[in-house]
């Protein structure tokens, strides 16, 4: 008995005192952001990181689907009422689609700033200078995208009033929980500096990526980005000037054929291609497969919702010239959500992954814009507007035209370009109504053209300006 | 014959006993304190197995000889002792047991005398729930105990409840309280199957067999729950199992029932011919009065045909439960033994479920010192799941919205595809497969040790192990392609309580025990979740046959916790009480910084009526006063709360490179548990001879450090951050009724009410957060509101008002009251709360004779629920005008005068009329007869002329959900509905399907 008691004691103490130390736990699944620059495997995935982040539908797929359908390519017929708003030109600052555009674009500018700032310090053994500031551009090319991408939907273009209009806060630090939070709580820079700081951003990456660099940024992807900022500012020798560059760089070349648009990252028409795969997709549990769920809308049911199917003014285009294989090869003839017999895009036709690939720069762009370019600057650097458009044109099946003038070279570029998310800033930057009769709401300069600064940045930043309008 | 042999043995046997002694016979009549006879009183010469029962006019007879005792026992009652003397006669009036009281209750980590308890703990005994018939054990909690609310998720088969002790106590952690099955904490987390619409997951108690359960305790206030330290804050549910009975004869107790399913209540929805009259009636009006016609509308002619899809995803769903259980034990080894098989269908097709489990529960005396044994119950369960809520897949949800006009089969009856988003929901159930398997093992080992007298040291180890396994294979015709997924989780908890018990009473009046113990849990959650896309025929079945399979999930997610805890409770003479206790606890969950925390509780109670100045009122039998105050946490903070982390897989890889993102929180190393500081101050009372129980209790729990994301600056890149900073207070009353209304010799009638009210206040929310017009703190969603100052659940909706009889339009109120016909958000304002003014059940029951008749109803009123649904079902133009509306749509606005629902179709209203308002908000004051039993237990004499084999058989026959009372809007609406367990979303539906009403037949057979 009394040596059952001693046991008794002994073994009660002992499980007392082997429990306390047990309650350190490390997760298994993540890293912690203390140990990510400790290996040049970790900075690499963390640059990979900004990549997958690009892929976000709220980035890549919404706001092109929402920039086809505020302009006159898409007739929305979809049941969201945040998209209901967007296509009525009723955007509210609460509207959820618009926010998660905003929160995702500045989690991928935080993520890239995080490189951009925390790397220039790192020193590895296995991590050379070069591959540092190879890293680094590749970060600088994909903040840029995202400013841009940002400041053409929430700010009123450069046509507006030369620039001089509010554009979007430019963050450049990283948060820590030290961080003073008035760091994050930036005024809007106007349009004319997000220009200037996404010229610098890519001017800094150009000067370092390779030419060819697989499935990441390379330096056409840089120029090729370049073009399109000056078009868009009208800055017309340095973008026939950029998209010239890129087309004589001999990476890449028209395809003979529009079997690019999905699965196909390789075609020498891709400059920079958002390649989505089923296995790499999920940002959100929620959802299975990729999240770019945005396929959904342009494919018709079953698989889709039908919710985005061409709008009349877009199918009387294509049919005003007959035999244009882009129609013809890239459509499909199905009921849509409010039941009416319409035509769909094939060119996110991956409805079981939901893993089409986003278009983001093409060669043919280039044409487009170096002929716009150099019509508009009566030049022409590499080629004449018209040989550009008759190349395009051809390509298409269609007959060379004789002459060029600015309405053919944007009928070209609608057609070319449609479901790809230019149609707004096209007809915006044009002076012309987002609507054909449209009334006042969708002309350019009107407040709700643009999206208002979302709810969640109004509410946590002080320093903030609306856009004008009643949001 | 066989009876005739029977009875002769027993004659032989009679006169054999009378022979070979000196015995006499003893005699007499038994009655109860009213006068009448009481038949069936156990009457047993105490140290012998000599035992006898009263008759049915109480009279009895037993032989015994002189200085032997006679022991008198009858449920209920007092048992009474009678010496044998002279006399041969011993004629008895028994005592009502005013003081069922003197039974042991199970509390957190041990027993009390129930007479003894200061902590406030709801009780609900074998009695109140042995004759109930329900599918899962949360079931058993519904209108009994006051403070807790179980709201049915809906009549889905597998569906969660929501359970609330004493209302929300969180905003942003669960707000579940914790349930521990013989001492076994188990776990509960929600996202461990595929969301099916809503956010309410797999109820965690349908892995508990309801018939296994001997009694549910649940803990309420801090001296009850703060030993549970940083768990206990959001109540505790004790669930005892059945256990042998020492020296018992074995009894098997065989139950086998049959259920027949249907649903409750369904929304009255338009057929094809009403569809395409009312769409083409709308049209015309539109059309200036030209007639357009449906069949350019689009949807055919009249009398064209069309589905029925709200008739065709319903059935009637037939269920058979067995349930086997026995039960007995020698002198020093008791066992219960059950087995439990249920196949059951749901009221919906495709939702189909099989339950098997089985249970030992055994332990044994080894010798004076040491007791051993072991508790150890297994569940294996197959669900066929369907959706919920806002879900195309859920065929409630679909059958409601999907127009009356498509088809669902051609002509050779083959599925035809419905041409919309919203799918042909028939073949999606036939075709498609969605399985969930689980395996579930719960159950603890035990040794007692007592060293010393008075002194136990108990020392348990536990599991609660589950397997879960779901199974979905999407069929070509729904999903191009096809699609296989197969989710596989596996949730390990193994634990060990040690504790040391000291009892003693000193002098004969002062009583004293203490507790010291330590607690100590692993839990790892283990997931794959694969996805394989791409199969050549529906034939391939699995995910290795499709062409690109893809992990969507592979994780491991440990966690720890480590409490050291103690209670001391002391009494005079069983008349003064306090007690106290102290858990200290460590968690892997909680930052850096804040690992431990600790959790105390101080109580005292009065019991007045062991005072002379009570007793001599001579009314009460038992009055006691008593309080507690104390702390409690709340830990359902996730796995890694508090560390900044950069997510890897899916999230960060791009294009076959691997790839990591930050998570979007940055670290914390501060955050903490969620502290609730409770005070309970209560009554309980019992009085007429033990006819009239009333017990009140008051509380006031404030729970600060709210775990709350401080949403960042969206420049930081980050989403929130967590912080510990909200304040919220619950306080409310508790009253608790039950009487005998009527004894007589064949005649009882007994009730049991509770009500409890609570009000909610949010008190404090970030200093960040958003702000409204007049200043408050906010956290807005788009129905519902959390004001600070005012309730954490409010609706924030646009005031509807109905449509003007004159003009025809839709009218709202803007925000300063004023009529508009073209709101917006900034006109919000609160327009109701799901939160109820007050709940709670009653239970009635009857018996005579040999039947007994139990009426459970439970209530709640000044609630009020939002439909959200209801913008689809409402109105002309949702989705472009393709799906169904209900049948009050027809009565629009023609001419001046109407008085209509749907507003004038050429109003400017008219297609703003279902936009988000209070129109889609309804009264969901309820009073619902939940259970009703009505049985019949064979007398003894029926029971012998079947040979004696058994010992007891009962037939019975259950209604569920029979009718409920509520208000005429809800018409075709569950008002028990939610499709959220998330505190902000309580009383927010799309289209929940209602509720089961069941019907069952069964009999229970003893032996």
């Amino acid at each position: 008995m009394k040596t059952m008691r001693i046991i008794t004691i002994i073994f009660g103490l002992s499980i007392f005192i082997s429990c306390e130390d047990q309650l350190e736990v490390n997760p298994e699944d993540n890293i912690e952001t203390t140990t990510v620059f400790a290996t040049r495997g970790s900075i690499n995935g963390a640059v990979v990181g900004i990549y997958s982040k690009n892929q976000s539908g709220d980035l890549n797929g919404n706001p092109q689907l929402m920039s086809d359908f505020m302009a006159d390519n898409i007739n929305f017929v979809g049941s969201f009422p945040s998209l209901q708003e967007i296509d009525q030109f009723e955007t509210l600052a609460t509207n959820a689609t618009i926010d998660n555009i905003w929160l995702d674009a500045y989690e991928l500018i935080g993520a890239a700033n995080n490189i951009i700032v925390n790397l220039p310090a790192v020193d590895l053994i296995d991590l050379s200078d070069a591959e540092k500031e190879q890293f680094i551009a590749e970060a600088k090319f994909l903040r840029a995208l995202t400013y841009f991408r940002l400041v053409n939907l929430f700010a009123q273009p450069f046509q507006f009033s030369g620039g001089t209009n509010l554009g979007i806060p430019l963050a450049t630090q990283v948060f820590t929980p030290e961080s003073d939070l008035s760091d994050f709580q930036l005024e809007r820079s106007t349009v004319n500096e997000v220009h200037s700081f996404i010229e610098q951003d890519l001017l800094d990456a150009l000067a370092v990526l390779p030419e060819d660099n697989g499935d990441r940024a390379e330096a056409g992807a840089a120029r090729a980005l370049l073009a399109r900022l000056y078009l868009y500012r009208e800055q017309w020798a340095e973008a026939a000037d950029f998209a010239n560059q890129v087309i004589s760089s001999g990476e890449y070349a028209l395809a003979p054929n529009y079997d690019f648009y999905d699965d196909n990252p390789t075609s020498s028409e891709h400059i920079f291609v958002v390649i989505n795969t089923p296995t790499d997709g999920p940002q959100d549990e929620s959802v299975p497969g990729s999240d770019e769920v945005y396929v959904n809308f342009f494919n018709p049911a079953p698989g889709g919702r039908g919710d985005a199917p061409f709008s009349q003014d877009l199918i009387d285009a294509f049919a005003a010239e007959p035999g244009d294989r882009r129609f013809d090869e890239l459509t499909q003839a199905a009921t849509d959500a409010g039941g009416n017999n319409t035509f769909f895009t094939t060119k996110y036709p991956d409805i079981v992954n939901n893993a089409s690939d986003g278009m983001e720069l093409r060669i043919t762009e280039m044409y487009l814009i170096r002929a716009e370019a150099n019509l508009q600057n009566g030049s022409s650097v590499g080629d004449t507007p018209l040989n550009d458009i008759n190349l395009l044109r051809d390509r298409a099946g269609l007959a060379d035209l004789t002459t060029v003038d600015l309405d053919a070279i944007s009928l070209e570029r609608r057609k070319e370009l449609c479901f790809e998310g230019h149609r707004r800033m096209d007809l915006l930057r044009n002076n012309l109504n987002l609507r054909p009769g449209g009334g006042p709401e969708s002309a350019p300069g009107a407040n709700k053209v643009i999206f208002p600064i979302v709810d969640d940045e109004i509410v946590n930043n002080p320093n903030i300006t609306q856009n004008p309008g009643n949001f | 014959m066989k009876v005739q042999k029977l009875f002769g043995t027993f004659f032989m046997l009679l006169l054999t006993t009378v022979a070979m002694s000196q015995e006499k016979t003893i005699t007499g009549t038994v009655i109860d304190q009213t006068g009448f006879p009481l038949p069936g009183v156990n009457i047993v010469v105490e140290g012998t197995s000599n035992g006898t029962q009263t008759d049915f006019d109480g009279n009895y007879a037993i032989t015994g000889s002189v200085g032997q005792t006679l022991l008198f026992t009858y449920l209920g009652q007092k048992t009474e002792r009678r010496t044998i003397g002279a006399s041969n006669v011993i004629d008895l009036q028994m005592e009502e047991d005013a003081q069922a009281l003197q039974e042991v209750v199970v509390i957190g980590y041990g027993n009390q005398e129930e007479r003894k308890i200061i902590q406030n703990v709801g009780i609900v005994k074998q009695e109140a729930i042995e004759n109930l018939q329900v599918v899962s054990a949360d079931q058993l909690l519904q209108g009994q105990s006051a403070g807790t609310q179980i709201v049915n998720a809906s009549g889905v088969l597998g569906s969660a409840a929501v359970i609330r002790v004493r209302g929300v106590n969180s905003i942003n952690s669960g707000s579940q309280p914790l349930i521990v099955i013989d001492g076994v904490p188990i776990t509960d987390t929600a996202t461990n199957t595929l969301n099916r619409g809503g956010n309410t997951g797999i109820n965690p108690l349908s892995f508990v067999n309801p018939n296994d359960i001997e009694s549910l305790t649940v803990l309420k206030d801090a001296g009850a729950t703060s030993i549970y330290g940083s768990r206990g804050a959001n109540g505790v549910i004790l669930i005892t199992t059945k256990k042998g009975r020492k020296g018992e004869r074995t009894t098997v107790t065989l139950d086998v029932s049959t259920q027949f399913s249907e649903s409750t209540d369904v929304p009255d929805i338009l057929t094809a011919d009403e569809f395409r009259q009312f769409k083409s009636e709308i049209a015309t009006i539109q059309n200036g009065g030209v007639t357009v016609t449906p069949e350019s509308l689009g949807l055919g002619a009249i009398g064209s045909g069309g589905t029925d899809w709200l008739g065709g995803v319903q059935r009637t769903g037939i269920s058979q439960n067995y349930n086997l259980g026995v039960r007995g034990g020698s002198e020093k080894t008791s066992f219960f033994f059950g087995l439990d098989f249920q196949d059951s269908e749901g009221f919906i097709i495709g939702n189909n479920q099989q339950r098997a489990g089985a249970r030992i529960n055994i332990d044994t005396q080894v010798n004076d010192w040491l007791k051993a044994g072991m508790n150890l119950g297994i569940t294996n369960n197959r669900l066929n799941r369907v959706g919920i809520e806002n879900n195309i897949n859920a065929p409630f949800t679909t059958a409601f919205l999907q127009s009356p006009v498509v088809p669902a089969f051609d002509d050779d009856g083959n599925f035809l595809q419905s041409g919309s988003f919203i799918p042909n929901i028939f073949a999606r159930v036939a075709l498609n497969t969605d399985e969930l398997k689980t395996f579930r093992v719960i159950g603890n080992a035990f040794t007692e040790i007592s060293p010393l007298p008075g002194l136990t040291w108990r020392s348990e180890f536990g599991i609660d192990k589950l397997n879960l396994e779901e199974f979905v294979r999407q069929a070509e015709f729904n999903t191009p392609g096809g699609l296989a997924q197969q989710i596989w989780v596996s949730e390990d908890r193994w634990l060990t309580n040690q504790t040391l018990n000291y009892t003693n009473t000193f002098n004969d009046d002062h009583t004293l025990t203490i507790l010291a113990g330590l607690n100590y849990e692993e839990t790892l959650r283990t997931r794959s979740n694969i996805q394989s896309t791409g199969f050549l025929t529906d034939d391939l079945r699995n995910l290795g046959s499709g062409s690109t399979p893809q992990v969507l999930n592979g994780d491991r997610f440990p966690s720890r916790l480590f409490g050291l805890f103690s209670r001391a409770s002391y009494d005079y003479k069983g008349k003064y009480l306090v007690e106290g206790s102290i858990r200290r606890d460590g968690s892997s969950r909680f930052g850096a910084n804040n690992r431990f925390g600790y959790f105390w509780s101080a109580a005292a109670g009065w019991v007045l009526s062991e005072e002379s100045f009570i007793q001599d009122l001579n009314f009460f039998d038992y009055l006691s006063l008593r309080a507690s105050i104390g702390t409690v946490g709340n830990d359902r903070l996730g796995t890694f709360p508090s560390l900044g982390l950069f997510n890897a897989g899916g999230f960060g890889d791009y294009n076959g490179q691997s790839g990591i993102v930050p998570a979007p929180n940055p670290e914390n190393p501060d955050l903490k548990w969620e502290e609730s500081e409770t005070l309970d101050i209560g009554i309980k009372s019992s009085f007429l001879n033990g006819r009239i129980n009333f017990n009140v209790a008051y509380f006031k729990k404030t729970t600060s450090d709210l775990l709350l994301a401080q949403v960042l600056p969206p420049q930081t890149g980050f989403t929130n951050i967590n912080r510990n900073v909200g304040e919220m207070e619950n306080s409310g009353w508790e009253f608790e009724l039950s009487t005998v209304n009527i004894r007589t010799e064949n005649f009882e009638w007994r009730t049991n009410f509770n009500l409890t009210t609570i009000d909610n206040q949010v008190l404090a929310l970030n200093e960040d957060a958003a702000t409204d017009p007049q200043g408050r703190r906010i956290i807005d969603g788009p129905i519902q509101r959390a004001i600070e100052g005012e309730s954490l659940n409010n609706f924030f909706l646009i005031r509807y008002v109905g449509i003007n009889s004159q003009t025809g339009d839709a009218e709202w109120l803007d925000a300063n009251g004023n009529i508009t016909t073209n709101p917006s958000t900034a006109d919000r304002v609160v327009t109701g709360s799901p939160l109820p003014d007050f709940s709670g059940g009653m239970t009635n029951t009857f018996s005579y004779k040999g039947f007994d008749l139990s009426v459970l109803m439970n209530y709640s009123y000044g609630n009020d629920v939002v439909i959200d649904g209801l913008r689809f079902a409402d109105g002309n133009d949702a989705i472009g005008g393709i799906v169904n509306v209900r049948r009050q749509n027809l009565n629009f606005w023609r001419q001046p005068g109407d008085n209509a629902f749907l507003p004038s179709p050429n109003s400017s209203t008219f297609n703003l009329f279902n936009q988000r308002s209070s129109q889609q908000q309804l009264d969901a004051s309820y009073l619902r007869i939940k259970n009703v039993t009505l049985g019949y237990n064979l007398p003894q004499s029926a029971l012998d002329r079947l040979g004696g084999i058994f010992s007891g058989v009962r037939l019975y026959v259950t209604g569920t959900n029979l009718l409920t009372i509520k208000a005429d809007e809800m018409d075709g609406i569950d008002p028990e509905v939610t499709d959220d367990i998330d505190p902000l979303f309580q009383g927010e539906s799309f289209f929940t399907a209602p509720q089961a009403q069941l019907y069952s037949f069964g009999a229970r057979l003893t032996f």
